[in-house]
């Protein structure tokens, strides 16, 4: 993990608030894995205000060119700072953080299951299964087409997948939880990870609570330090029978295990 | 196409070519007057993936009790302007995880330790300084952190109550016979007096302050932000706050002070040295800038340079009112 600052190679806007964003740098394309995350600050050099740097999963690395990118979405004023910056610009960001996921003692079948922007980090996982040659499938729910964009990319991975919106407005309509439930069978001997809203997640560990798929979820929280000191970060989890116990997102996580996490 | 390491090499002679950071406060002294503040910075170990760590003054430790602390429910954290609100709740391992595991740790990277300690009560702050008593050669001294919740007397802070504050300062003074600093809250009206009264109890120096307590509303849900309802303020927001209440302190000179709140750069620093801090914390700036530390030191020490100063001690105090 270094504190780096990367040129910015483009800032590509998807839809009205959806952009991606690739990143020149060595050091994170030799040193991270799929799930991890990169903390950044999202206010000028020598500013103070936003405070406090973002954490975003990393969405692909393209080792070859050394370029690392991230999608994100604009939700607030740090966001719509660095949705500003141009080509050319420097980011400045730590990483990588947080744990990797290994796929090597994974079943050979991966489900992906994001809501939202929480495509993101499960897009890296969705390639690098790929390219272990396991048979991948990607289900994806939004609430209308502004993700569309990103079907491109998910094309490219030459992998197998649905989309579902809310409105209808691109793919199958309905929730991507519901398309889960209704395809049961297909996906049964599936390795799973999702990412997504609260309650997409709250439905999924309902649906997988006397499955015996493996179900990780990588988990979301605000954050201050990115890297395990400050202990704001915590999302519950279960401990022992009746017990319970905090764990730091971003050094224990952010992926746990989606049946040990208590949504309160 | 361009990446460039934030790391820069820094030279292990804090005092560097006739230049004299080091500071002294009471009994403790300090190669240079940078500190990490307690909860900013754990024990070091992780920082130290970015910097020396042994190169600060000190590091204080989070803040252990007896027995380990889950803390408060998320949501924990809360951006404002220019600042954050925390609600921690304390979180720890107990004072025997620090002495087993991370002291030793700590120790490895050549860190200076301050012991940040608590209790929810004055008992519980003589048993953990008990416990502090047993490793007090590899520590420079322990922290009290008085701004917690007396739970056995309605709750309210122990800096609140200057009676309190000089009775855990006495006991735990006479059981760990190492500097003890009392670390104080800036949000009751009679720091001064808390401030004697520590003192009075045998307090070797100050911590001056800690967060502000304050909340921020999520009017969509029209929930606060954060899963405590109330936390703590930190960051740029909170350094005049904190700049007027080490002032009040200084100005009577009851013992040497560490300034701390929102510095996050050496003029910081060098703002709080000028009101009479002996020596200056840096906490939330930790999260953001993970080698601020060693930044500021090397600030401070570039700053004599050029001015010619040749020992910061002249600096301290200096306020032209």
């Amino acid at each position: 993990m270094k504190l780096l600052t990367g040129e910015i190679l483009s800032n590509e806007k998807y839809s009205d608030n959806l952009y991606k964003m690739e990143i020149f740098s060595p050091y994170i394309c030799k040193n991270a894995t799929a799930g991890q995350f990169i903390n950044v600050k999202c206010s000028p050099e020598g500013v103070l205000d936003p405070l406090l740097r973002r954490p975003f999963g990393i969405f692909n690395i393209e080792k070859k060119f050394n370029v690392f990118s991230m999608l994100y979405r604009v939700k607030g004023r740090g966001t719509k700072f660095i949705s500003g910056l141009k080509s050319g610009d420097m980011l400045d960001f730590a990483g990588p953080m947080g744990n990797g996921i290994d796929l090597n003692g994974n079943e050979n079948n991966i489900l992906l299951i994001g809501g939202g922007i929480g495509i993101a980090p499960l897009y890296l996982i969705a390639k690098v299964a790929g390219e272990m040659k396991k048979n991948v499938f990607f289900a994806a729910g939004f609430k209308d087409n502004s993700y569309l964009r990103w079907e491109k990319d998910l094309i490219e991975l030459k992998i197998n997948y649905a989309v579902l919106t809310e409105d209808g407005s691109w793919g199958e309509k309905g929730l991507v939880s519901d398309y889960v439930w209704n395809n049961m069978k297909s996906f049964k001997n599936f390795d799973i990870y999702c990412c997504g809203p609260r309650d997409m997640l709250k439905t999924l560990q309902n649906i997988y609570k006397d499955r015996n798929n493996k179900v990780t979820a990588l988990l979301e929280e605000r954050m201050a330090c990115g890297v395990g000191v400050c202990a704001g970060c915590v999302v519950k989890l279960r401990k022992g029978k009746k017990g319970f116990s905090y764990k730091k997102v971003c050094k224990d996580g952010p992926a746990f295990n989606l049946g040990e996490v208590i949504f309160d | 196409m361009t990446e460039q390491d934030s790391l820069f090499s820094y030279e292990t002679d804090t005092g560097g070519n006739g230049f004299s950071l080091s500071v002294r406060l009471g009994r403790i002294k300090l190669d240079n007057p940078v500190i990490a503040c307690s909860g900013t910075f754990a024990c070091g170990l992780e920082y130290s993936q970015f910097y020396n760590t042994a190169i600060l003054g000190a590091v204080t430790t989070k803040s252990y009790s007896l027995k380990p602390i889950e803390g408060n429910p998320p949501p924990r954290i809360c951006e404002t302007a220019s600042g954050m609100l925390n609600s921690i709740g304390l979180q720890n391992d107990g004072i025997d995880i620090f002495i087993k595991k991370h002291l030793h740790e700590a120790e490895k990277l050549g860190i200076k330790i301050i012991l940040s300690i608590f209790g929810q009560d004055p008992e519980e702050f003589r048993k953990v300084a008990s416990r502090a008593a047993d490793i007090k050669e590899r520590i420079i001294a322990v922290e009290l952190n008085l701004s917690c919740p007396n739970v056995k007397n309605g709750g309210m802070a122990f800096s609140a109550m200057p009676d309190e504050v000089e009775k855990i300062v006495s006991s735990t003074v006479s059981i760990l016979n190492i500097p003890v600093i009392a670390k104080l809250s800036p949000n009751h009206q009679n720091l001064v007096e808390a401030a004697m009264a520590a003192k009075k109890g045998g307090a070797e120096a100050l911590s001056v302050i800690n967060t502000v307590v304050g909340m921020a509303v999520d009017i969509e849900t029209f929930m606060p932000r954060l899963g405590n309802v109330l936390g703590g303020l930190s960051g740029p927001a909170v350094k005049p706050i904190a700049l007027a209440k080490v002032y009040s302190l200084t100005r009577e000179k009851i013992l040497p002070v560490i300034g701390m709140g929102g510095v996050f750069s050496w003029q910081d620093a060098l703002e709080f040295l000028v009101v009479g801090a002996s020596a200056v914390g840096i906490g939330t700036a930790n999260f953001i800038q993970y080698d601020v530390g060693e930044k500021i030191i090397e600030g401070l020490r570039n700053y004599l340079k050029e001015k010619k100063i040749y020992d910061i001690n002249e600096v301290i105090g200096r306020l032209r009112t």
